[in-house]
C-alpha cells in the first residue's frame, strides 16, 4: 500500500502541489486528471526522485519511503510521456543494459528476462531494431517492459496517451489495466478524458495543485451528476 | 614541365620516412586530444563551477594563442622545468594539448545535444552518474560529433607540420631537406601537398565509413 501524505511543492513561490494526500493499494490505479500545469506530473516526478519535495511523506507498506534511495532500490518505475528510450541501443539492449549493469544479472539471465518481456509485449520480432525505428505504440510498450524489468512495486505513467495516435488509447488502457491486475501500484497522470473511460481506477481531479474531486471510475460512469467537477472537465468546461 | 616527377620518385623513400613520423605525431596527438578532450568536456558540463572555470580558461588560452607559439613554448619551457624529452614527444604533447581544447568543445556540444529525458530515464532505472556517462551519454555524444571529430583529426595531420620548426623530421621537414638540396621548391612542395592530401582524404573516408556504420540506428 502506498500512502501519500500532505505533499507540498512550490516553484518560485507558486504552489504546484498543495497538501496532496491519498492511499493506493496493490492492484489499484490512481489516475490524476487535470489540465497541463496542475501538478500531476510533478507528483510522479517527486516520487521518482526527479524533483525535490518541500514537504510531505510517502509510506510504502507502512515504511517511510526514502526518496533519495528509490532509484537505487528500484522501488518505483516511470514510463515517461516521450518514453525516453536509449536511442543508440536496440530494443533488446534497452532492457538488457539495466538488467546487466544495474541489477547485475548474468548475460543468460538478462537475456531470458528480456525475451520474456519482449514476448509479452509483442516486441520479440523487433528486438534487433533500434528504439528510434519503432512506432509510438511500440516505443511505449518497450518503455513499460524496460520499467518492469527492474521489478518495481510502483509504476508511474506520465501522460501515457499524449504522444500516441488516439486510436491506440484502448491498447494503452489494456496495458495499464494489466499492470494493476498483475499487482503493481499504478499511478497515472493524464489529461486524456478518453483514457479514464477505459480504466477501472480512482480518479483524482486536480486543479492548482490540489485534489478537488475524487471518483471511482465505475461510480462516475453510473452517476456522473454526483461528480460535477469531473463531469465538467470531461465536457471540456473546466 | 614545372613538376619534375623523376625527382619525386627518386626522393619518395625519404618522404615516406617523414610520413611515418607525421602519422606518429598525428596518432599520439589524437589519443591525447581525444582522452583529455573528453575529460575536459565532462568537467565543463559538470555542476562543479571550479572545474568549469578551469576548463573554460584552458580553452580560452589554447584557442586564443597561435599553435606555433604553443609548440615553441613547450620546446623551450619543458627543459627549464626539468623535463627533458625528445623533440618528437614535445611536438606530440603540444599538438595533443592543443587538440584537446578543440575536441573538448566538440564533445561538449555532443553531450549537450542528448535529450535530458534519457538521462532522467537512466536515473530512474538506477544508473549512477558514472554509469550514465559511460553507457548513455558518451556513446551518443561521440556518435553525433563524429563528423566534427573527423575534421579535427584532419586538422591534426596538417598541424603536425609545425613540428618541423623544432627539428622533428616529419614530412614537411624532409621536404625542406630535399628543397635545400635540389632547389626545386615547386616540385617538392607539390609532392608534399599530394601526400598530405592522400593522408587527410584517407582519414575523411574512414571517418565517413565509421559514421555511416555507427549511425545506422538513426536510419529507418
Amino acid at each position: 500500500m502506498l500512502k501519500i501524505n500532505n505533499i507540498k511543492k512550490s516553484y518560485n513561490k507558486k504552489k504546484i502541489l498543495n497538501n496532496i494526500s491519498l492511499t493506493v493499494n496493490e492492484g489499484e490505479i490512481a489516475l490524476f486528471l487535470g489540465s497541463s500545469g496542475v501538478g500531476k506530473s510533478t507528483l510522479l516526478r517527486i516520487l521518482n526522485n526527479l524533483e525535490t519535495i518541500d514537504n510531505g511523506t510517502f509510506y510504502l507498506d507502512g515504511k517511510l519511503l526514502d526518496l533519495n534511495q528509490v532509484n537505487k532500490t528500484h522501488t518505483v518505475g516511470m514510463v515517461f510521456q516521450h518514453f525516453n528510450l536509449f536511442d543508440h541501443l536496440t530494443v533488446e539492449q534497452n532492457i538488457m543494459l539495466p538488467l546487466e549493469k544495474i541489477l547485475k544479472k548474468s548475460a543468460p539471465d538478462a537475456h531470458k528476462i528480456t525475451e520474456q518481456l519482449l514476448t509479452r509485449y509483442g516486441l520479440l520480432d523487433k528486438k534487433n531494431k533500434y528504439a528510434l525505428q519503432l512506432s509510438g505504440g511500440q516505443k511505449q510498450r518497450l518503455a513499460i517492459a524496460r520499467t518492469l524489468a527492474m521489478e518495481p512495486k510502483i509504476i508511474c505513467l506520465d501522460e501515457p496517451t499524449s504522444a500516441l495516435d488516439p486510436v491506440l488509447t484502448s491498447f494503452v488502457a489494456n496495458n495499464i489495466q494489466q499492470l494493476a491486475t498483475d499487482g503493481y501500484i499504478v499511478l497515472v497522470a493524464t489529461h486524456d478524458t478518453d483514457l479514464i473511460k477505459k480504466l477501472n481506477c480512482t480518479i483524482y481531479l486536480m486543479r492548482e495543485g490540489s485534489i478537488i474531486e475524487t471518483a471511482q471510475s465505475q461510480a462516475l460512469q453510473n452517476n456522473p451528476e454526483q461528480f460535477p467537477y469531473i463531469k465538467s472537465f470531461i465536457a471540456g468546461h473546466e | 614541365m614545372i613538376i619534375d616527377f623523376n625527382l619525386i620518385i627518386q626522393h619518395l623513400p625519404f618522404l615516406l620516412q617523414g610520413i611515418l613520423v607525421t602519422l606518429q605525431i598525428a596518432a599520439f596527438g589524437c589519443c591525447i586530444g581525444l582522452l583529455l578532450g573528453t575529460v575536459l568536456a565532462l568537467f565543463q558540463t559538470s555542476n562543479n563551477s571550479f572545474l568549469r572555470i578551469l576548463v573554460n580558461s584552458y580553452v580560452v588560452i589554447i584557442r586564443g594563442t597561435p599553435m606555433l607559439i604553443q609548440v615553441f613554448s613547450a620546446y623551450f619551457l619543458l627543459p627549464q622545468i626539468g623535463i627533458h624529452i625528445p623533440a618528437l614527444w614535445t611536438a606530440i604533447l603540444a599538438i595533443g594539448l592543443n587538440s584537446a581544447a578543440y575536441i573538448s568543445q566538440i564533445i561538449r556540444s555532443g553531450i549537450l545535444s542528448i535529450n535530458t529525458g534519457q538521462i532522467e530515464a537512466a536515473k530512474v532505472l538506477g544508473f549512477s552518474t558514472t554509469d550514465t556517462i559511460r553507457y548513455i551519454i558518451l556513446p551518443q555524444a561521440l556518435r553525433t560529433t563524429l563528423p566534427s571529430l573527423g575534421n579535427e583529426f584532419v586538422t591534426l595531420i596538417k598541424d603536425s607540420s609545425l613540428a618541423s620548426l623544432i627539428g622533428v623530421n616529419e614530412l614537411t621537414k624532409q621536404a625542406n631537406f630535399i628543397k635545400s638540396k635540389t632547389f626545386d621548391a615547386i616540385t617538392v612542395y607539390f609532392a608534399v601537398a599530394i601526400l598530405y592530401l592522400i593522408m587527410t582524404s584517407t582519414i575523411s573516408f574512414l571517418v565517413s565509413r565509421l559514421e555511416k556504420r555507427m549511425n545506422n540506428y538513426a536510419q529507418d
